[in-house]
């Protein structure tokens, strides 16, 4: 009989395992690149599992970290284009157009790959660690974190959209060079740039799965469940819903990249208000407090989106299907497929009395285990 | 020698609103004493606690334990100087198991990072095992805290007070809701405990305070009333007055 722990473990390597495997099976550029888009919204959707499954904490701009690690990534291979989509002095096309004379002091960096990437994780993680800290010193709670994350969203996208100059504005950093790293070539419609992701998918899961396990995962679940009665055994609340957003952004961040390895270019709306709250759907359908659950609903939902979209009817439809089943999954699966999943497998091996306990109704406590 | 860590409360006042809860009290309990603290209801004895643990921060007046002040310090510095709570209305995390309550009850190492970096959560725990069966809740340590029954979600928060080991225990009617024959083994407890650590015990169950009591300090309209043994308290004729219309001292 496994523990549900390993149990837990084994169906998140079956889990990689399987996404590892698929460009076995699939060979279409077309669709390997369509998937490898889908897990990078896994690996989103993952990360506000971390904060708000975990956490409590409901964070509505998500996307804003998404967004700013996608830029990182966009800048550095804008300047990989050199001299093609550049003007004389190495400037990116958009500036040249804008009448910008100098590359901006905040882009020279980026001529350096490591820099890019570091920048893609920190500049997302320590926002977001900034943004934490004024509202969980300020004691900050429920809906007005809410409010505030998605306000922060609106600002930063407003900002990027206006500073066209430096930014592209509406039109996004497109016509940007390959990822090179190691000496590899990552193809946005290759078998390399879907490796790329599926590995770092495998990484960050099983990443975060250490932090949920850690002392410091409980804690989080204990804040989520009764954030008072935690500060009156010593712990600084505020500290741990920090890490817990900072982390949350740093695993956004890398995400970001991703998405701009495999879009070919970064925009706007990568930050935007309907794919930040499209993230929140993604993750209640699949069970927030599942970080697999939570990839699994981004896969499911934004693969039926991508499926939906091809035909003219559905795309009318489409956010009223997504409302819908929005509203489904939290009157009868509070805990998201991944809740219903773990009570089945409950119920096909028989459990241990302690584990019937546990799957009951009243809520899993740890990880329900996909 | 170690110093002392003796409670004091000196002039201490809680206003709300202009509504008085708390007025100019002074208040000593020695290190090591079990005190117990009764009074009709809206006493001011819940605000008491309250301002002890950093719950609610006092108008005016001083509140120290052994040297340090702790007016000025937030909950959670507080819990580190030493200092748990037990809540009126049981407080316990519902969404955890006991065993899973018990072990972030346990904060001798209350740091983020360095609780990040900590997984075998089995270690450590038989301490906490032996705790569970204290109060009578070795058989339910994988069941959720929020399915347990009235009287096992106290004894848990008792447990949890007992996990975080501060040097003083703030209780707010710990009996509450419980059976007699449970109360009689809070009462046991309790017993157990003294000495080990300085006890604040707020009870309306006079039967308990008498199993438990050294010394009672009555509170009335935010003051305090009296203090002494149960026998000069149930003596003191402005207690009685106090109590007057709830039924007397027995019933309150
Ligand atoms: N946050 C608050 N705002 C306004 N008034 C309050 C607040 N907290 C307590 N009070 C008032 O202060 C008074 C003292 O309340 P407290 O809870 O300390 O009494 P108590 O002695 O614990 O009573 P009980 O035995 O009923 O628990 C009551 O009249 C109460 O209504
Ligand atoms: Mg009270």
């Amino acid at each position: 009989m496994l523990t549900r722990n390993s149990r837990q473990i084994v169906i998140y390597s079956l889990f990689c395992a399987a996404i590892l495997a698929l460009p076995l099976f699939v060979q279409d550029a077309f669709l390997l690149n369509k998937s490898a888009r889908y897990l990078v919204l896994g690996i989103l959707a993952m990360a506000l599992s971390l904060s708000w499954g975990y956490g409590g904490i409901l964070n509505l701009g998500q996307a804003t970290s998404f967004g700013l690690g996608s830029y990182c990534m966009a800048m550095a291979l804008k300047l990989r284009t050199v001299p093609v989509h550049t003007g004389a002095e190495g400037l990116p096309d958009f500036m040249v157009w804008n009448n910008v004379e100098t590359l901006p002091w905040f882009w020279v960096p980026f001529h350096s790959m490591p820099f890019a990437l570091a920048a893609g994780i920190l500049v997302p993680a320590l926002l977001a660690g900034l943004l934490a800290w004024f509202m969980f010193r300020g004691r900050v709670t429920g809906v007005y974190v809410a409010i505030i994350t998605l306000a922060f969203l609106v600002v930063v996208n407003l900002l990027i959209i206006d500073q066209q100059r430096f930014t592209g504005g509406f039109n996004g950093i497109t016509d940007l060079a390959q990822l090179e790293l190691f000496g590899f070539e990552f193809d946005a419609y290759g078998a390399s740039s879907y490796y790329l992701i599926a590995v770092t998918l495998t990484i960050c899961l099983f990443a975060a799965l250490l932090v949920t396990k850690s002392k410091a995962g409980l804690i989080l679940q204990a804040i989520r469940d009764h954030e008072n009665r935690v500060r009156y055994f010593g712990y600084d609340v505020a500290g741990y819903k920090i890490f817990a957003m900072t982390v949350s952004a740093a695993i956004a961040g890398v995400a970001g990249m991703l998405y701009t390895v495999v879009m070919e270019f970064a925009s706007p709306t990568f930050l935007n208000v309907p794919l930040s709250l499209s993230v929140v759907i993604w993750c209640a359908v699949g069970g927030r407090q599942s970080l697999l659950g939570s990839v699994f609903g981004a896969i499911l939902i934004a693969g039926m989106q991508g499926a939906l979209s091809e035909s003219e009817v559905f795309l009318d439809t489409w956010t009223l299907v997504m409302g819908l089943v929005f509203v489904l999954v939290v009157l009868f699966l509070p805990q998201g497929l991944a809740g219903a999943g773990h009570r089945l497998l409950d119920r096909l091996f028989a459990p241990r009395k302690a584990d019937v306990a546990r799957g009951s109704p009243q809520g899993v406590m740890a990880p329900p285990s996909s | 020698m170690e110093a002392r860590k003796d409670l004091k409360l000196s002039n201490v006042t809680m206003r709300f609103n202009g509504f008085v809860a708390v007025d100019d009290l002074n208040l000593e309990v020695k290190a090591g004493e079990l005190r117990c603290l009764i009074g009709p209801n809206g006493a001011g004895k819940t605000t008491t606690l309250d301002i002890i643990c950093g719950k609610a921060k006092a108008t005016s007046g001083e509140i120290r334990l052994g040297d340090t002040v702790l007016n000025h310090l937030e909950e959670h510095e507080i819990a580190r100087i030493g200092i748990g709570r037990k809540f009126q209305v049981p407080s316990v995390f519902r969404q955890l198991t006991v065993r899973e309550n018990l072990l972030v009850a346990h904060s001798r190492q209350p740091g983020v990072l360095r609780n990040a970096l900590r997984f075998r959560r089995g270690e450590d725990t038989e301490g906490l095992d032996k705790l569970a069966e204290l109060v009578g809740l070795r058989d339910h340590l994988h069941r959720l805290a929020g399915h347990l029954s009235h009287g096992q979600t106290q004894w848990l928060e008792i447990a949890l007070l007992l996990a975080q080991d501060p040097k003083l225990i703030l209780m707010d009617e710990p009996t509450a809701g419980m059976t007699t024959q449970e109360t009689r083994k809070t009462a046991e407890l309790f017993n157990r405990l003294k000495g080990n650590r300085t006890l604040i015990v707020v009870e309306h169950d006079m039967a308990f305070v008498k199993e438990i009591a050294e010394v009672i300090s009555v509170m009335h309209q935010g003051k305090l009333l009296a203090q002494g043994t149960v026998a000069q308290i149930e003596r003191d004729p402005a207690v009685k007055e106090a109590y007057l219309g709830s039924g007397g001292i027995s019933d309150a």
